[in-house]
């Protein structure tokens, strides 16, 4: 009788656990969703093109994505633009912060440790301390403005090796045992790094890609600093805001919400495609285990 | 095939730590040579200097005569198994196997198979036939053919191996293995045997001049260990190429090897054929070392009494007979202090009152099924292990094999080995292992060269220094002498 009674307020206990946390947890993420639903619903609202305070559109239409594709508009040059920028950024960075990262997990060498920490330390300030400077440097060597493209590439680049944290973490988990059989097998570096280590590092590979990825494809301070008002230098993030100066937001308001979700629309297919790399393990059997 | 030499190796690692000390040892070609001892002490690092994954800190590493310290490890000549396999999770059997093969661009001269040769038969015949149908290109065609005749009596020319010449190696290695069904599997479908197997499979592949295993067995469970070092013993028939093989396990080391380099803290304390290391052990620590349990010990006398011998452990006078008392008298050795040690398996039980016997105290039994595992104390206190087979205690014997119980013991001066105290090397081996002997070793060299600076001219002359270089091999004499008797 007294065990029925425990169990019966263990479980009622836990409802009560259980319904506070839905309540709570609902609220967030109603906080959290709001403004996607907000740009979402604005994207398609045609019954005025600034700001507005209702939040379901007075009139139903494609016209912001439309004029987005017409030739009035730089959207595509600033699509086109982050496009470059994000795909050279994540193939570069990706190769650097693999190949630094192998070689601070691998190789012992003088200064590692202190290499190590300097990467560390100057890893803790932020990116935009050293704006200034960078975009003196750039306009020195005339990469700014229209040519902000491949400035803004070597800026994302530049800096990419000291990324390797997480990558050394996963490659010092493969047992270092592989190097050698493959080394006495008969590989050379490159070849261990291409043949073994590069394919077990397939799920901290998908993430490197998306994540260098990503960095470019959404910033907006380095962009806006480098391309400085040209409109052929603009990434998304930078062109966009231009339509929300005080000029512009009354006439382009919903434009800039449809081109919110058209920037979100690539990443979001990269992330479906890629999830399933996310999780899976691909190191079973390799030692005893 | 291939004899390895080590001459004076050495590992220091940053911080000045030297975990190898002047290693010498010289392997002979197709031996099957086992380092083994305690974790830490260099068995390991040493097969890796062999393998070139560790720097050499000093002294070489020759292999079929040539020094091989500045090569990479795949220019070596060598394969290796990993205690944790390595295997690349990625790749299938067939491909793990397959992965030196493919990798290995050598040029070489390989000898044309049956149907190759079929092939390059038929070939020639089309070739002539052509080569006569139309006489103006015939100079060009039968050279093709010519070329095609010697290739199938001296042997093609190729770089690395073809894709057929590699799925004759790993499929006759996979069955030799017996893991020709999990070719296709990927290693995290297999079991640790399994696995054991394809690692040694893809060592076995390569020509390799030695075969060098790190600890091979020690991840398999008890039972598959046991099928496992049968298997190597087999294995080992049908390579026939030196081996080098390190354990920590004195069982495998005296299964497999025909010799054993017993290490300890990075010296070799003894090299030696099983038999020897387990008969004439040259110190203490090989002696426990070996041997499982290991050997008992006592702080006695040795006492020289007329012609006969007799030691005094536990209280007990014994007298020592046989080969060892000859021994002994043959040496010369006097009345002295001593460390007796007595292996489990050579105590017996003895009746009360018989001569020799000693009685103990049964103070644990441990049942091991084909015997008995007698831990026991002496009436001073000394604790001693037993080892008694079962098969000949009757029924009522063994119920006195419990705890408590009085029981008494003989063991024969056959079974004794005589320790030095001081520097526990056993009073009837001549030679010299372990720090002592690099002690001794380096006297040697500081006198030499004290000799060979006396020795020197004082003028400006290049012949003090090949005096000098001159005298070096006499003062590696004695290490010279050692290896010889261990041969």
């Amino acid at each position: 009788m007294a065990a029925e009674k425990h169990s019966m307020s263990m479980s009622k206990k836990k409802t009560i656990v259980n319904t506070i946390s839905y309540i709570v947890l609902g609220l967030i993420s109603v906080i959290w969703i709001l403004p996607f639903v907000f740009l979402l619903l604005k994207s398609f609202d045609i019954g005025n093109t600034g700001v507005t305070k209702n939040f379901i559109p007075s009139a139903w239409g494609f016209d912001n994505y439309a004029y987005l594709f017409s030739s009035d508009c730089n959207f595509l040059q600033w699509y086109f633009n982050t496009f470059i920028i994000a795909l050279f950024v994540c193939v570069i960075q990706t190769v650097m912060q693999f190949m630094m990262a192998y070689t601070l997990s691998r190789f012992r060498f003088k200064l590692r440790k202190p290499l190590m920490n300097i990467m560390l330390v100057l890893g803790m300030f932020p990116g935009f301390l050293t704006m200034i400077v960078l975009y003196q440097i750039l306009k020195t060597i005339g990469l700014t403005g229209d040519n902000a493209v491949p400035g803004l590439i070597l800026v994302y680049v530049a800096s990419s090796g000291m990324g390797y944290y997480v990558i050394k973490g996963f490659l010092d988990t493969l047992p270092k045992s592989l190097d050698e059989a493959a080394l006495v097998d008969g590989a050379n570096r490159m070849q261990i790094f291409v043949k073994v280590i590069i394919p077990l590092c397939k799920p901290i590979l998908i993430y490197t890609v998306l994540t260098s990825f990503m960095g470019p494809w959404g910033d907006f301070v380095f962009a806006y600093t480098v391309s400085l008002g040209s409109q052929a230098g603009m990434n998304v993030a930078a062109g966009l805001n231009s339509w929300l100066s005080p000029a512009n937001i009354g006439s382009h308001f919903t434009h800039f919400c449809a081109g919110g979700v058209i920037v979100a629309i690539p990443v979001m297919i990269l992330f479906l495609f890629l999830q399933k790399y996310y999780v899976e393990g691909v190191t079973g059997g390799a030692v005893k285990g | 095939m291939a004899r390895v030499v080590l001459k004076d190796v050495k590992k220091i690692y940053p911080g000045n730590v030297e975990v190898v000390h002047k290693f010498n040892l010289d392997i002979k070609d197709k031996e099957f040579i086992v380092f083994v001892g305690p974790s830490g002490c260099g068995k390991s690092t040493t097969l890796r200097m062999v393998a070139g994954l560790e720097e050499i800190s000093a002294g070489t590493v020759e292999i079929d005569g040539e020094v091989v310290n500045d090569l990479q490890p795949k220019d070596r000549h060598i394969s290796m198994v990993f205690q944790n396999y390595a295997l690349y999770p990625h790749l299938t059997v067939y491909e793990n196997m397959a992965f030196p093969l493919r990798l290995d661009k050598k040029e070489r001269v390989m000898e044309l198979s049956d149907s190759e040769k079929e092939d390059a038969k038929k070939q020639i015949d089309a070739l002539e036939a052509q080569a006569k149908a139309s006489p103006d290109k015939a100079e060009k065609l039968l050279k093709k053919a010519d070329k095609l005749k010697d290739e199938i009596e001296n042997g093609r020319k190729q770089k690395g191996y073809t894709n057929d010449q590699i799925y004759e190696r790993v499929t006759s290695a996979a069955k030799v293995l017996g893991i020709t069904q999990y070719l296709t599997r990927k290693p995290k479908a297999l079991s640790g045997g399994q696995r054991q197997r394809v690692a040694i499979g893809r060592a076995m592949v390569k020509d390799c001049k030695v075969f060098l295993m790190d600890e091979p067995l020690s991840n398999l469970d008890a039972k598959l260990r046991n099928q496992m070092r049968a298997e190597i013993i087999l294995l080992r028939k049908r390579i026939n190429t030196t081996f080098i093989y390190v354990t920590h396990d004195q069982t495998e080391a005296m299964t497999l090897g025909d010799r054993i380099v017993c290490l300890k803290d990075g010296y070799i304390m003894q090299v030696g054929s099983p038999s020897e290391l387990f008969d004439m052990p040259a110190n203490l620590f090989v002696a426990q070392f070996i041997g499982a349990p290991m050997m008992n010990t006592a702080e006695c006398e040795l006492l020289k009494e007329g012609a006969k011998y007799y030691v005094n452990p536990f209280g007990h006078k014994l007298v020592v007979d046989g080969e060892k008392a000859k021994a002994l008298k043959d040496r010369g050795v006097e009345s002295r202090k001593i460390i007796l040690g007595v292996r489990p398996e050579h105590i017996q039980l003895a009746k009360k009152g018989s001569a020799n016997s000693i009685p103990v105290e049964i103070l644990v039994n441990e049942m091991m099924g084909s015997e008995y595992h007698l831990h026991v104390q002496t009436e001073d206190g000394t604790k001693l292990v037993v080892r008694i087979p079962t098969i000949n205690l009757s029924e009522e014997e063994r119920t006195h094999m419990v705890m408590g119980e009085k029981i008494n013991i003989v063991f024969e001066g056959k079974a004794m080995h005589f320790f030095d105290p001081e520097n526990e090397r056993n009073l009837l081996v001549d030679e010299i292992y372990g720090p002592e002997a690099m002690q001794l070793e380096l006297e040697a060299e500081a006198k030499a060269k004290a000799n060979a600076e006396a020795n020197e001219v004082p003028v400006e002359d290049p012949v003090p220094a090949e005096e000098e270089k001159a005298e070096e091999p006499k003062v590696e004499e004695p290490q010279v002498d050692i290896q010889e008797q261990e041969k």
